[in-house]
């Protein structure tokens, strides 16, 4: 049978993914490893010395373990999005991405809420939010919206897995031992028989569309926990579509970052190909026009109408936060835009480098949320201790934040060791519909 | 248990040794003090009467610089002018002042008029002159009446001293003040002055009284030449209670929130968690399938 | 049998701080009722120590009268959150009177063990528009009657009492500081760090008292329903030497700053009072009377610590007063 041939012939090709990490990959992980552990390291000097250590103090309550928080949760959102949109319409092109968004969406999923936890105070005493819950408060809404999503996501995740554990399970020789017991209990006796293809399928279905939905539910209540306060700057009716809006496109820059990096550590070129990130440019260049709109339209109605305490924030945000205004609202929008427009300057790389503004920018965009909203209160801040009047993280926050990013990226590699990075069902999929392999994938595969 | 007497002054030592530190004394030279010596009396509701004496040693050039005279015995005595009667004495307190009180049924020495004379005395020490204060008081009925007179809610105070044979006459001439009972003082509706023995206020309608509905009214004789202070009070539920305490309602500041938010969480968990189930189901159903297929080999 | 005895006298005691109490006090109050509230001696009170004079002619420091009784009157955070039947407190701050003093911040710090950067009571030196003059303002918690740090709080360890007051149970606070960022007004402040007099532990903790801090968990003005159960005034009222701030209960249309006790609602109307930031839609119950006719120059305020003002570099008022040298 051709099927067959065709799983032996890809489990081949993915398993030295799989079971031989290269030295590059063992060293990546020896660094992610070293910054996880100075990371936990100021944790432990944290949770000794309270949050002193941080640069938080009384006005600014919320420094970057917030803005982490966001930003991870709007990868994940963005993942969860992108993913369902693509299970769910059957687009063309998912198979390159597809795995690689969710992962994206689960492990951004586990690292975004360790950020929150960081935030708060009494770690000693997190179970009172079940204990005594208060469902008035945004906190126990993104308590519940945010398990609620990561169950759905894992769940999600896990179906769209299953097939491939059972190819593994069924076409691999020479599998440590362990691995194979693994796959086969993951697999859960999935054969591919027409009945199992057909549940499958149905719950694979649904669940995209649950998580999409979810996905805006979590992203929008984060945004609450903003905009539904007094605070100037904060208090704004499109919080929760700009948030849902930016979420997109960092998650679409992250997606396309990945997609990269992969294709280069892994020489995946005939997968992720030139068109998938043409496409994935155009959807960052949609994006990035919406996103622009938005920012453009929250700031626009703050300046011309200039009540007191707006207008006192766009004072601060002109003056002491004059680069990171101009990079995160300026660069950070028109350049990836930019690039995307012009067709001649549409390449691999510099589709990369847009992708790798608009997560940086999308960062201090958060970052210019958060921080100077608190630095600028209703009543002014009278105080000498510098420390009180203005925000700077310290290096403690700094070395937890990396050590997110670190384990973000860990998460990452070792989830591509559990399975191909290139979902090995839907290249069969794809195949068996009777589409002629234009590209020539056996060509290629075989030097 | 058995102490010897060295253990005594041992132990007497320690004891000094940790208290010193506490009470620091300082010399001050007393030239530099005013030394105020008050006495005054004031006749209370329940008719009995407190005698206070007040002692405090103020800077003559430093007007903040007030030093309460503390455990100082000052001794009271109702006199005439043959007689003197030992009433009590009492400490002053570490805010200066030493009181007693008196029961109502305390008998004086009165003269014809019906005055008596009150003494407080400080003895004196080798350091502090020997301090003496007199006051001649008459014994003033004072009585408050609430009554609602053409639905006015009206305060009337009434005063009359009892001559030697028992005959109330009536006070001629004294300031009078008004005043409500409220949970954290006292609020000064009125001050007037009661005339032949009967003053009378109208009490605004549109006071509220307290968490009962009662209004407690007091009326002060204060620092009178002849009556030294009098208070008298009375409590009538004239008042409907005002509470504009919001009622438990579902807010998004009590404890339980609006009903709506508990459909929509609900709906919105029920549906999803619903779906999750549904999932689960699915694939345990995919597994009994594979089970199936294991245990039956593939044809 | 001793012990028994006590723990019964402390819990009949108890019982009658809890059952409004007032009607004890009054009695008490009567006794000195003539005796000046705010008499220095009163103000002295309110520290740990006072000097009194001995017989002998000694000047001697011995321990204040304990101000809050704490064993006896304690209120444990379960109770404290009922709040004192049928009342509903309001304070009204005369800004015209006010002239940095900072007495109410101060004893305000010595009854909550508070350090010196820790301010429940905050005083601001506001300048409403550029043709204003600046004045002092005084900034406690405004215990809003649709407290928006009370609807975001997850675990209700924030919480508003039938009596109008907001308090923090200290024991239940997560430290999210959600409810720090959700106050319009600044009032809530942060333990960012364990200190040494969190571990006193002589005073059982009460949200009523504040007293001991806890780490990692907020903090702010409490109304002092500790002080208003024995009968007796906030100390930020009742230490402050212009009779600046008036408290009272609302329900009884009365309010008092310790000398004079007017009627809460002739106030308000008689002098325009009003509440700050209105338009948030809070319902504060804080009220302020505009700072018209003032009684003391401004500059009466700058004779206070060079630190403090410091704090008010940013007003323009202050800065041509630097340039002037006047400061």
């Amino acid at each position: 049978m051709d099927v067959t041939i065709r799983k032996k012939e890809l489990v081949k090709e993915f398993s030295p993914m799989l079971l031989k990490p290269s030295k590059w990959s063992k060293i990546w992980m020896a660094i992610l490893v070293a910054f996880i552990l100075y990371g936990l390291v100021a944790l432990v000097v944290q949770l000794t010395k309270g949050q002193v250590v941080t640069g938080m103090r009384d006005n600014v309550v919320w420094g970057i373990y917030t803005i982490n928080f966001i930003f991870f949760l709007c990868l994940s959102y963005s993942g969860a999005f992108a993913s369902g949109v693509l299970h769910f319409f059957n687009t063309p092109w998912k198979n390159a991405v597809s795995r690689i968004v969710e992962i994206i969406t689960v492990v951004s999923l586990i690292v975004g809420p360790i950020f929150i936890i960081l935030c708060m105070a009494r770690l000693d005493r997190l179970h009172y939010l079940f204990i005594y819950p208060r469902i008035q408060s945004p906190i126990t809404w993104d308590v519940i919206a945010i398990t609620t999503d990561l169950i759905g996501c894992l769940l999600y995740l896990y179906l769209t897995f299953i097939p491939d554990f059972a190819i593994l399970r069924d076409n691999s020789e020479g599998l440590p031992k362990w691995r194979k017991k693994l796959y086969t209990s993951l697999a859960i006796g999935y054969q591919d028989t027409p009945t199992q293809r057909r549940r499958l399928h149905k719950i694979t279905k649904i669940m995209s569309a649950m998580v999409i939905a979810l996905a805006i539910v979590t992203y929008s209540v984060l945004a609450w926990i903003f905009s539904l306060t007094l605070q100037p700057g904060w208090n704004s009716t499109i919080f929760a579509p700009y948030f849902i809006v930016a979420g997109l496109y960092s998650g679409i820059g992250v997606v396309i970052i990945a997609m990269y990096l992969i294709r280069k550590y892994f020489k995946l070129d005939h997968y992720i190909r030139k068109a998938h990130f043409l496409s994935a440019g155009v959807i960052l260049l949609i994006t990035a026009l919406l996103y622009g709109y938005f920012t453009f339209s929250e700031y626009f109605a703050r300046w011309f109408s200039h009540k007191t305490h707006d207008a006192n924030l766009l004072e601060t945000l002109f003056n002491d936060y004059f680069w990171m205004f101009i990079l995160a609202n300026y660069i950070g929008i028109l350049v990836p835009i930019a690039i995307v427009f012009f067709k001649k300057l549409r390449t691999i790389k510099t589709i990369t480098f847009a992708a790798v503004i608009a997560v940086v920018g999308l960062w201090f965009n958060r970052y210019l949320i958060v921080v100077p909203t608190q630095e600028t209160p209703y009543l002014p801040i009278q105080d000498t201790r510098p420390e009180f009047v203005h925000y700077s993280a310290t290096w403690v926050e700094w070395a937890l934040s990396f050590a997110g990013v670190a384990a973000f990226v860990l998460f990452f590699m070792l989830l591509m060791r559990l399975v191909p990075i290139i979902p090995m069902s839907g290249i069969i999929d794809y195949e068996k519909k009777g589409k002629v392999r234009r590209d020539g994938l056996t060509q290629q595969q075989q030097p | 248990m058995k102490f010897n007497l060295s253990t005594y002054i041992i132990s007497f030592l320690l004891f000094g040794l940790f208290v010193a530190p506490n009470v620091m004394a300082q010399e001050i030279n007393l030239r530099d003090y005013r030394i105020r010596f008050r006495f005054k009396t004031i006749k209370q509701p329940d008719q009995s009467r407190m005698l206070e004496a007040s002692f405090i040693a103020a800077n003559k050039k430093d007007r903040k610089d007030r030093l309460p005279v503390y455990g100082a015995e000052i001794s009271f005595f109702n006199v005439s002018e043959e007689e003197k009667v030992a009433l009590g004495t009492a400490k002053t307190s570490k805010e200066g002042i030493a009181h007693i009180i008196l029961p109502k049924d305390q008998s004086y020495l009165t003269d014809k008029e019906g005055k008596f004379t009150l003494r407080a005395v400080f003895a004196g020490t080798d350091e502090m002159k020997r301090q003496e204060r007199e006051i001649s008081t008459k014994d003033v009925q004072l009585s408050v009446e609430l009554a609602e007179k053409d639905s006015v809610q009206t305060v009337q105070v009434n005063a009359h001293i009892l001559d030697s044979l028992g005959v109330a006459i009536p006070l001629e001439e004294a300031d009078v003040i008004v005043s409500v009972q409220g949970m954290l003082s006292r609020m000064v509706m009125d001050e007037g002055t009661i005339e032949d023995g009967t003053y009378e206020f109208k009490m605004p309608a549109d006071l509220p009284g307290d968490v009962d509905g009662n209004m407690t009214v007091f009326a002060i004789i204060e620092d009178h030449d002849d009556y030294g202070d009098v208070v008298q009070k009375k409590t009538v539920e004239w008042k409907v209670p005002n509470s504009s305490n919001q009622e438990d309602e579902n807010s998004l500041w009590s404890e339980v929130a609006p009903i709506w938010m508990y459909v929509v969480l609900t709906i919105l968990l029920v549906g999803i968690w619903g779906n999750f189930a549904y999932t689960i189901t699915n694939l345990f159903k995919i597994k009994k399938e594979g089970q199936k297929l294991k245990t039956e080999p593939m044809k | 049998m001793k012990d028994d005895k006590t723990t019964q006298n402390g819990t009949n005691r108890r019982k009658f701080l809890k059952m409004g109490l007032l009607s004890g006090a009054t009695t008490v109050a009567g006794a000195s009722l003539l005796a000046n509230l705010t008499s220095e001696e009163e103000l002295k009170a309110s520290g740990e120590k006072i000097r009194v004079l001995t017989p002998d002619g000694k000047m001697v420091e011995v321990d204040a009268e304990s101000i809050n009784n704490y064993p006896e009157a304690h209120i444990t955070p379960e109770e404290s959150r009922k709040g004192i039947p049928g009342r509903k407190f309001v304070m009204v701050i005369d800004l015209s009177k006010c002239k940095n003093a900072r007495t109410c911040v101060e004893s305000c710090q010595k009854a909550h063990h508070l350090d010196y950067n820790e301010e429940y009571m905050k005083i601001l030196l506001l300048q409403d528009h550029e043709e204003a003059d600046p004045y002092w303002f005084p900034k406690p918690c405004y215990h809003c009657d649709e407290p928006p740090c009370v609807t975001v709080c997850p675990t209700g360890a924030t919480f508003k009492r039938d009596d109008g007051i907001v308090l923090i149970d200290n024991e239940r606070c997560i430290g999210c500081k959600f409810c720090v960022t959700s106050c319009p007004y600044s009032v809530r402040q942060f333990h960012w760090s364990h200190k040494p007099k969190f571990d006193n532990t002589d005073l059982p903790y009460s949200p009523e008292t504040s007293v001991p801090g806890e780490v990692g968990t907020v903090m702010k003005c409490d109304f002092c329903p500790d002080m208003i159960r024995q009968g007796k005034l906030p100390h930020c009222v009742s230490s402050c030497p212009m009779g600046v701030i008036y408290f009272g209960d609302k329900n009884e249309d009365m309010v008092t700053n310790g000398e004079e006790t007017v009627r809460f609602s002739e106030l308000i109307n008689d002098r325009g009072g009003y509440r700050y930031l209105e338009h948030l839609g809070t319902k504060p119950n804080v009220y302020y009377l505009p700072p018209v006719d003032r009684q003391f120059p401004l500059e009466r305020g700058f004779d206070v610590d060079e630190e403090i003002i410091e704090r008010y570099k940013d007003v323009p008022y202050v800065q041509d007063m630097k340039e002037k040298g006047k400061i």
